[in-house]
């Protein structure tokens, strides 16, 4: 018997944002704000799917703006706490931060790319200052090594995190990865060790319980799987095989599988599977945001979506990259009719 | 009466000295240079000679070194302005304007920020290991110079092991070769420097290792536990511990630190090393409890715990048996009141 508290994190609301172009609607947040904090999910994570501050026309406008989704959830949660993701650079100190946390925002998740974890200094620095719960979040974090990734936790630690996540952007991990990381992390850091994973393999679940077992205590879980590219960890699945392995989250089963039925009918346009591309992406290790925009182009261009990703794998392209898609096309389309003449 | 800032850092060393001034006759009518002195021990050591030449007539003319000295003029005018304290502005690896009539210099210019170590650690080795080049080199032109002392780190004999009740001076550890450490292995390396110094220039000088301090003029936006803690404190929020708590560490107040600083650097002899620190362990449990009990309403207490941290107890203490035995030194203000005073300092500050 475990007997471990599990704190989960739902970005439903923020990485399901991926999945529907960050069309989320003020009735559509509230509605699974109020079913989230039924079911007593520990944190809810709002927001545009690249995080504060970054709707824009690069990355996709988001229908709801920040302070009204925030607000919006605000209003709706009594128990779960309102998380945000911030990657500095699309969400500013002043411009974004400081109002967001004006509007209640209880837990602050800066995050880079799994390279780039001094760029959070001064909003790591800033939400601590401010009093509020503060973690950092490492993407695309299997580009490097265990002991890389360790660096980059130790400098996130040292600005005053509480709390390190690693993200399994482009759903790449296999179980024994995930647990080899976490192994060292928990070991070398005194602070919470988390995993976001993504299903592009199928694996999400497993990668998460990996996570879990090895001493992970934060765990990202959307509902249905709701996020970008082949989805998330499923919160509703997740909660249950915790359950029955022994560890404590807070969470009525019966409960966040109401949140989770209703985020089908309600959020979703179509439930996350895994489509051919996604594994290609998990494959090539690429952003799973990118699948929408990769399988828009791939069509204007009369290209097979997954040598577009296998060519960004190949580039190391990252989140926030995104115009890099369009000049891959382009080049393969080139090389594609130059092979024909 | 109302109670100002400096009044009660003024307390603090009238408390410290009471008496124990007299193992400080050596300081009279000398001149004492602080490198990196605008920072936290630099500071308290310019409190401290305020003291001395105040109430017991020392006549000590005290240089304070740093790249920040605008910032202390106006942050500390009631040290600042005074005729018996001059800044001089320099970084420590250019030390183009040094007092060359110094009978004392205690080198403690360093980046003491982790956030610093994290993200910086190539110029935060080259402010350790070039600075202190620079210190030696500029010590061999110093006429006068009676003794140099050196500002290491507890970190450079790395983790304590688990069975030893305080690291002392000559515990075998180090810090592991890795960026992450660049910080206690540039100390290691200066303290090599500090004693090739000695070997081939003849230099007298002498080393102090540091442990965790506690104490105003600690910038509470730092991310250790004392500082956080208090932050979280003052803020009214709940002091957010992170781990379970059960990690050991021990804190020498302020002025107590400047106490033994001068002691060491005006009686030691050239190649001894002494840690500073107080050999008192407390959990981070038990110094959130402490923190809490001096507000009103009491904050709460949360953990944030990784099971594989659970249990886990790192201890990091001085062995202060050298000190204590060699100087008399021990510590002079308990942790109790070291607390209530900083906390007291802090909400004068935020007035």
């Amino acid at each position: 018997m475990n007997d471990r508290r599990i704190i989960i994190s739902d970005p439903t609301l923020r990485d399901g944002n991926h999945a529907v172009r960050h069309e989320l609607s003020v009735e559509q947040i509230a509605a699974y704000c109020k079913a989230a904090d039924a079911a007593g999910v520990s944190i809810v994570e709002v927001g545009h799917g690249n995080g504060l501050g970054a709707s824009s026309l690069q990355l996709g406008e988001a229908r709801t703006p920040d302070h009204l989704a925030l607000s919006t959830a605000r209003a709706n949660l009594t128990k779960s706490k309102l998380g945000i993701h911030v990657i500095p650079g699309f969400a500013t100190i002043e411009r974004d931060l400081k109002p967001a946390l004006e509007l209640g925002v209880d837990v602050v998740r800066v995050a880079s790319h799994c390279t780039e974890a001094d760029i959070c200094e001064r909003h790591i620095g800033f939400a601590r200052s401010m009093g509020v719960e503060v973690w950092g979040c490492l993407m695309m974090s299997h580009m490097i090594s265990p002991a890389l990734l360790l660096e980059q936790a130790r400098k996130m630690e040292s600005y005053g995190a509480e709390g390190v996540v690693f993200m399994d952007s482009a759903g790449h991990y296999l179980p024994d990865d995930v647990r080899q990381r976490v192994e060292l992390l928990a070991s070398e850091l005194s602070i919470a060790v988390g995993f976001h994973g993504h299903n592009n393999l199928g694996l999400a679940i497993a990668n998460t319980i990996a996570a879990a077992d090895a001493g992970a205590t934060l765990l990202d879980a959307c509902a249905r799987g709701f996020g970008a590219g082949a989805g998330n960890t499923q919160i509703e699945v997740l909660v249950a095989v915790l359950e029955r392995l022994g560890y404590s989250t807070g969470i009525n089963l019966y409960k966040i599988l109401d949140a989770a039925d209703l985020a089908e009918k309600t959020l979703m346009k179509e439930v996350p599977t895994i489509k051919s591309v996604s594994v290609v992406s998990g494959m090539a290790g690429v952003f799973s945001g990118f699948m929408r925009p990769v399988t828009r182009i791939a069509q204007e261009f009369n290209l097979d979506p997954r040598d577009i990703f296998f060519e960004l794998g190949r580039r190391k392209i990252v989140a926030g990259q995104e115009d890099i898609i369009l000049e891959v096309a382009k080049d393969l389309a080139l090389r594609a009719t130059k092979g024909n003449q | 009466m109302k109670l100002h800032c400096q009044d009660i850092t003024r307390l603090d060393c009238l408390r410290v000295l009471n008496g124990r001034q007299k193992g400080l006759e050596q300081l009279r009518q000398s001149e004492l240079v602080v490198i990196g002195g605008t920072g936290f021990v630099g500071t308290w050591i310019a409190e401290m000679v305020a003291a001395l030449n105040d109430e017991y007539q020392f006549g000590i003319s005290l240089s304070l070194i740093s790249r920040s000295t605008d910032q202390f003029r106006s942050r500390l005018p009631h040290l600042a302005n005074r005729a018996d304290i001059k800044l001089i502005k320099s970084d420590v690896r250019q030390l183009g304007k040094f007092p060359m009539e110094a009978d004392w210099v205690i080198h403690a210019a360093t980046n003491p920020d982790v956030r610093t170590h994290a993200s910086n650690p190539l110029d935060t080795a080259s402010v350790i290991v070039d600075g202190t080049m620079s210190v030696v080199k500029t010590a061999e032109r110093l006429s006068r110079l009676k003794k140099l002392l050196y500002l290491s780190s507890g970190l450079v004999c790395g983790a304590q092991p688990a069975l030893v009740n305080g690291l002392a001076e000559n515990a075998p550890g180090a810090p592991p070769p890795d960026a992450s450490f660049m910080y206690p292995n540039a100390k290691r390396f200066a303290e090599t420097i500090c004693s090739a110094a000695r070997a081939q220039s003849r230099i007298p000088v002498l080393v102090a290792r540091p442990f965790s301090f506690i104490g105003p003029y600690q910038s509470l936006d730092t991310p250790w536990a004392q500082t956080t803690f208090l932050a979280d404190a003052l803020r009214g929020k709940a002091i957010r511990v992170l781990g379970d708590g059960q990690v050991v560490r021990s804190y020498l107040y302020g002025s107590d630190a400047a106490f033994w600083f001068l002691k060491i650097v005006s009686t030691g002899e050239s190649g001894d090393v002494v840690n500073v620190g107080s050999p008192v362990g407390v959990t981070l449990q038990d110094l959130a409890k402490e923190v809490a009990k001096n507000f009103n309403p009491s904050p709460e207490i949360m953990f944030n715990t990784s099971p594989r941290n659970i249990g886990k107890s790192a201890h990091l203490l001085p062995d202060t048996t050298h000190a204590k035995n060699k100087y008399e030194l021990s510590v002079f203000t308990p942790l109790e009141d070291a607390i209530k005073l900083t906390a007291q300092w802090h909400l004068i500050q935020s007035k």
